[in-house]
Formats: C-alpha cells, structure tokens, sequence
C-alpha cells in the first residue's frame, strides 16, 4: 500500500513540478509584458493600451494564484513521498532544499498576486524583485543546483534559461490576450513589434544558453542518441526550430507586409506558437527528472545498438508466442540464443513473449495511423469524399486499447478495476483509448458540416497536440536504462510528430482561407510519419 | 462555454497540457561509486560503507539499510558528511553471507533516489 502511495505520488509530484515551470514561465513573462512591452507610447491609443493592461494584469494574477496553487500541492505531495521513503517525520523535512525553495516560490508567487491587484507603480518596483526572488528559489532545485562541478557556471547559464523561456514563451500568452483586447490596429501593432524585439533578444540568450547546457550535460555525441536525456533535449530543441520558424515567418511578415494584411495571419501563428512553446516547457519539466547524460557512461546505448533498433523490418502482425514451461511446468530457456537484450543477457521466453504482444499491438496501430494519414491525404486532394471518413478508424484504435494494451486488466484480464486505474500506466493507456473517441466524434462532425469557426473542431488539434505532450513526458516502467532509452527513441519522434500535426491542423482551421494551404498538407504527412515509426517499433 | 474558452484560449490551453503532461522517472542521483562495490567479496565482521554520487545528496534526509540473507534489515547510521556527494557509514558484527544495502536519498534538487548494493562477507 506504502510503495502504490508513494509511486502516485511521485508520479503527480512530476505533474505539480510541469506545471510549476509553466505558471512559473507565463509569470515572468506577464512581468515583462507589462512593465515594458505594452508600456504606453504616442505610437499606441491610450484606451487600448489601458484595455490591454487591465487584461494582462488579470492573467498575471491567475498565473501567479495558479503558481502558488501548483506550489502548495507539489510541496504537500513531495513531502508526503519524501517521509514515507525516508520514514522521517514532517518536521525533518522542512529543512530539505527543496521545501525551502517550494515554499519561497509559494510566497513570492502570493505576493505577486497581491502586488498586482493594487498600486501600479508600486508594482513596477516590486514585481521586478519577485521574479528575481522565485528565479533563485526555482535554480536552487533544478539540476545546475546539484551538480558537483562547474556548478557556478551552470547556475547562471540554468538562471538565463528559465529566464529567456518566461520572457519569450511566458510572455506568448500575454500578446495574444492583447491582440484580442486592443481592437485598433496601431496598438496591436505597437504592442507585436515590442514583443518581436525582445522574442529576439530572448531566442538568442536561449539557443545560446541551451547549448551550453547541453554540452555540459550530454558530453558526448553518444550521449545524444544514446540516453533518454540527450533524446529529450533533442525532442527539445526541435520543437524550437519550429518556433524558430513560426517566429521568423512572424518577423518576416511585419517587416515585410502592410499592417491591415499581416495582423490576421499574425494572431493565428501567435496561438500555434503559445501551444507548441508549453509543450517545450512540458518537456524542460520531464527534463529535470531524468539524470544528465554525461552521468551514464556506463548506460549509454552504442549507435550500432540504436541502428540495430531502429533499422526498417517488416511489421508483425501475428501473435505466435513461444512455449515458457515444458510439461513439468518447469521454465523453458529461449530457442533462438542470439536473443539477448542490450547488455547481452539472454531473453527468457516469457519477456520475448511480452514484448511480441506489445510489439504486435504498436504494429497493428500503426496500420491504422498510417491508413489515416494517407486517407486524409487523399481527402486533402478534395477528388476522393468517401476519404473524409477516415476519423472512423480511430474508434478501432480505442477498442484494441482497452482490449490488447493491458491485457491483465479489465475486461479480459483478471485485474479489477480499480486495481487497473491506480497503475499509472494502464491510466494513461485508458484515458488514451477515451481521447481516441473523442477524437472520432469530433471530427468526423466536423468534417460533415465544415463549418467556420466552429468550436468544436479545435477539440482534434487540441488532443492531438495533447496526446504528444503525454507520448514526450510519459516514461515506461523499465528498469533496464539501455533498453529505457531505446523505448525513448522510437515514442519521442512521434510525440514530436503529434504535437507537429495539432497545431499544424489548428492552424489550417484558424488562418484566414488563402494562408491555409501549407499547414493542410503538413499534419496528413505527420500522420503517415507516426504510422510509419509504429510499423517499426521494435522492444528487442 | 465555448465562449469562454476561446475568450481565454491561451490559459486553457496551458491548464490543459499542464494537465497532461505526466512522466514517472524518479531514476535522479546516481550511484558513481560504492565500498563494497556492487556484487563484490569483502572481509568482515567490521566494515567501512561508502557511497559516491553524481549529485549533491541530503544525508540527513536520507536512508541506507543493511538487508542480510535472511532478511532481516538494519538501518545504519550515516557519518556527517564531509563531501555533499558521499555518504558514509559503519556496520559491524557482519558474519560470512550474502548483504544487500538498500539506499533511499534525496538529491539537493528535491528528487528521492533508490538503489541496491549486493556484496557477499566471506
């Protein structure tokens, strides 16, 4: 009972410590918009940058209140996880680091609530000092913090981190909520080129300080492939490169196009860049859970090994288990011996027989993303309307779930319930098989009645993007690190991919008609994409 | 409803793929180093326990105990710490067998770590 405790507990301390970073990132960035980049200028209506303000001080507010909130529960759960592993009582563990930082940032963030319902000008001289104080207490706990070398140099770099992401990615929610609120174009124009210039400032500071980071914490080319951690930070550093794009296409279309053209296109690319700049915050919080990759020498998986993987093979679709005891019942010993894991030991019958089952399931899924994606290619075309109908599939996907992804669990296995949903992973899995009919529902409804603007159809993107933050934080309970890191590298690429198709279809359904052409054709192909990586998943 | 949620998009947006957003590893400090190594023979009955990690560990938040053979489990006091990343310790009375030391700690950055050390006492 102690240890199914503490394992759920550690799992929503992870949840709490993600969306620490994220209230924490929009906090810095709300700072930042308000004391500088929706100041009032004579280039701006003073009505609107008052519209705008009074919004953005509201949403400061929440994210602070929302901080605080995070805060208070991820220091009851990881105290709780703390005292019953260590057996310790409450009173030893206010001391550890991690409750002094917690409980820092819990009262710097009510402060800032508070400073931010009353005196403005007062709250230009104060906000400025809680940032600094909730960035101190928050380096104190990430991995720059632990280190035992270099740790100066880490803390800084860790420090411009976070610091770049709250005022770039934080700040993203900020200037959509002002591109809502001022209605004149002048303000909305005033307010993006500000945001613009310091995005830039705070791209550079990131992608410089990331390298960094990177180089002190993977250490090796091996290490990039090779450890969970190195594959995470390039999960990472891919979805900025498609930042990176949306905020060149958005730099390039201010200084290129007339205001009245740009502003539209610019609002909808601003919401992209809000879904997929979380997503990387997400991924940075399942970063700070993972032991740097310069620390597992001894764990890291060669590029023979991670070919051998990853190598294209034909899908097994069959489900021919090996015998595990002879008549007797005693265990049988593999038939093939060149069946070993990545550290040489042989496979016993009864782990080739699990991994051909789960195997199996991923390569039957992906027969099916992969005849979505090409459907809905075909669909894109607009000469085959029978083709529409391929959100249909996704209800098979959410049967084989709950039929074939747990097998031990109910309603073919001998497991109850209640026992299947306090395991983690078998949660997740359900809760993947319901947002698979969610996603049939709402989009084929969608797809009939192509209606504009219609609510509903941002429930696909929405998922879709949702399930590929889960597929890039979710881990698999291995506790081999070699093979953990080889699971690793066949889901990351999909959740990439996942996140990718959302906001590419989010903004097929929100750019103006003649700007949707691109974004159409990209989530198809990130459908066949992940079809394509299941067809090859590969456990052994 | 649905005015509500695109009128605050971006919030709910964050809410829900903070929701989402769910990892287990709990894998963080790692054992660089131990005396006994791992699965190694040592003479008994007094021995010196040391244990090397890649990060900062709380040593006063943290826990070693000596499982023998039978499995009857002692928790061993741990030494002040004269290096942030080493815990040291002293067991005695050790008779020939098969031990396990079971380490349960907190690295500085709030992560609880856990891990074996099997060794034999010829």
């Amino acid at each position: 009972m102690l240890v199914r405790l503490v394992d759920l507990f550690s799992f929503l301390s992870v949840v709490l410590r993600a969306g620490t970073l994220v209230f924490q990132s929009v906090l810095l960035g709300g700072v930042m918009f308000l004391l500088w980049t929706s100041r009032y200028s004579l280039a701006a209506s003073k009505e609107s940058i008052e519209r705008v303000q009074a919004s953005c001080w509201k949403l400061l507010r929440l994210s602070a209140v929302g901080l605080a909130i995070v805060q208070l529960l991820y220091l009851y759960v990881d105290s709780a996880v703390l005292m019953a592993s260590a057996d310790i009582p409450f009173g030893w563990v206010v001391g550890a680091n991690f409750f002094i930082s917690g409980s820092i940032v819990l009262v710097a963030a009510l402060f800032t609530a508070i400073v931010a319902s009353g005196n403005r000008k007062l709250a230009s001289w104060v906000l400025p000092l809680l940032v600094v104080v909730i960035m101190a207490a928050s380096v104190m706990t990430n991995h720059a913090a632990s280190r035992m070398e270099g740790r100066p140099l880490l803390i800084m770099v860790s420090s411009i981190h976070e610091l770049a992401t709250g005022f770039w990615i934080g700040g993203l929610p900020f200037l959509v909520l002002a591109l809502y609120r001022s209605k004149d174009l002048d303000t909305r124009w005033y307010i993006t080129e500000r945001f613009s210039r310091m995005a830039l400032l705070s791209v550079g500071a990131l992608a410089l300080s990331g390298l960094v980071m990177s180089i002190l914490y993977i250490g090796s080319w091996e290490g990039i492939l090779g450890t969970a951690y190195g594959i995470m930070v390039l999960a990472k550093a891919t979805m900025l490169g498609a930042l990176l794009v949306l905020g060149g296409v958005n730099f390039l279309l201010l200084r290129n196009y007339p205001r009245n053209e740009v502003m539209p296109r610019l609002r909808r690319l601003i919401e992209a860049e809000v879904g997929i700049g979380i997503t990387v915050i997400l991924t940075a919080a399942s970063l700070t859970s993972q032991p740097p990759a310069v620390d597992q020498v001894s764990d890291t998986v060669t590029m023979a090994q991670v070919w051998q993987r990853l190598k294209p093979q034909a899908p097994r679709l069959s489900y021919n288990f090996l015998p595990e005891v002879d008549a007797a019942g005693k265990p049988l010993p593999s038939p093939d011996p060149n069946a070993v894991n990545v550290d040489g030991v042989p496979l016993t019958p009864r782990f080739i027989n699990n991994t051909i089952e789960s195997e199996s399931n991923h390569h039957w899924m992906g027969v099916v993303v992969l005849a979505m994606g090409l459907l809905a290619l075909l669909a894109r075309t607009g000469k085959v309307p029978w083709a529409e109908y391929w959100p249909l599939l996704l209800i098979f996907i959410a049967v084989f779930i709950v039929l074939f992804a747990d097998t031990e669990c109910w309603p073919v296995g001998w497991k109850s319930v209640g026992a299947c949903f306090a395991d983690p992973e078998v949660f997740q899995h359900r809760a993947a098989a319901l947002v698979c009919v969610g996603f049939a529902v709402f989009e084929l409804r969608v797809r009939k009645q192509k209606k504009e603007n219609d609510p509903w159809a941002m429930v696909f993107p929405l998922m879709c993007a949702l399930g590929g933050a889960v597929l890039l934080t979710h881990q698999h309970a291995i506790s081999n690190v070699k093979e953990n890191s080889l699971v690793e590298l066949s889901h990351v690429p999909m959740g990439v991919l996942a996140v990718f198709a959302g906001w590419a279809r989010w903004l097929e359904l929100r750019l103006p008609k003649a700007n949707r052409a691109i974004p159409s054709w990209i989530w198809p192909a990130c459908f066949v994409l992940i079809g394509a990586g299941l067809l090859n998943y590969r456990e052994m | 409803m649905f005015k509500i949620v695109s009128r605050y998009n971006t919030l709910f947006l964050t809410l829900l793929l903070a929701a989402g957003a769910t990892q287990t590893c709990w894998a963080h400090a790692i054992l660089m180093d131990s005396t006994p190594k791992i699965n190694s023979t040592v003479r008994g009955p007094d021995l010196d326990i040391t244990l090397r990690y890649n990060v900062r560990v709380d040593g006063s938040r943290s826990r070693v105990m000596l499982v023998a053979e039978d499995g009857t489990s002692t928790q061993l006091t741990l030494a002040k710490q004269a290096k942030p990343d080493i815990l040291q310790m002293h067991a005695s009375g050790l008779k020939a067998g098969a031990y396990k030391l079971q380490w349960n700690v907190l690295a500085s950055d709030g992560h609880m770590s856990k891990g074996d050390v099997p060794f034999t006492v010829k």
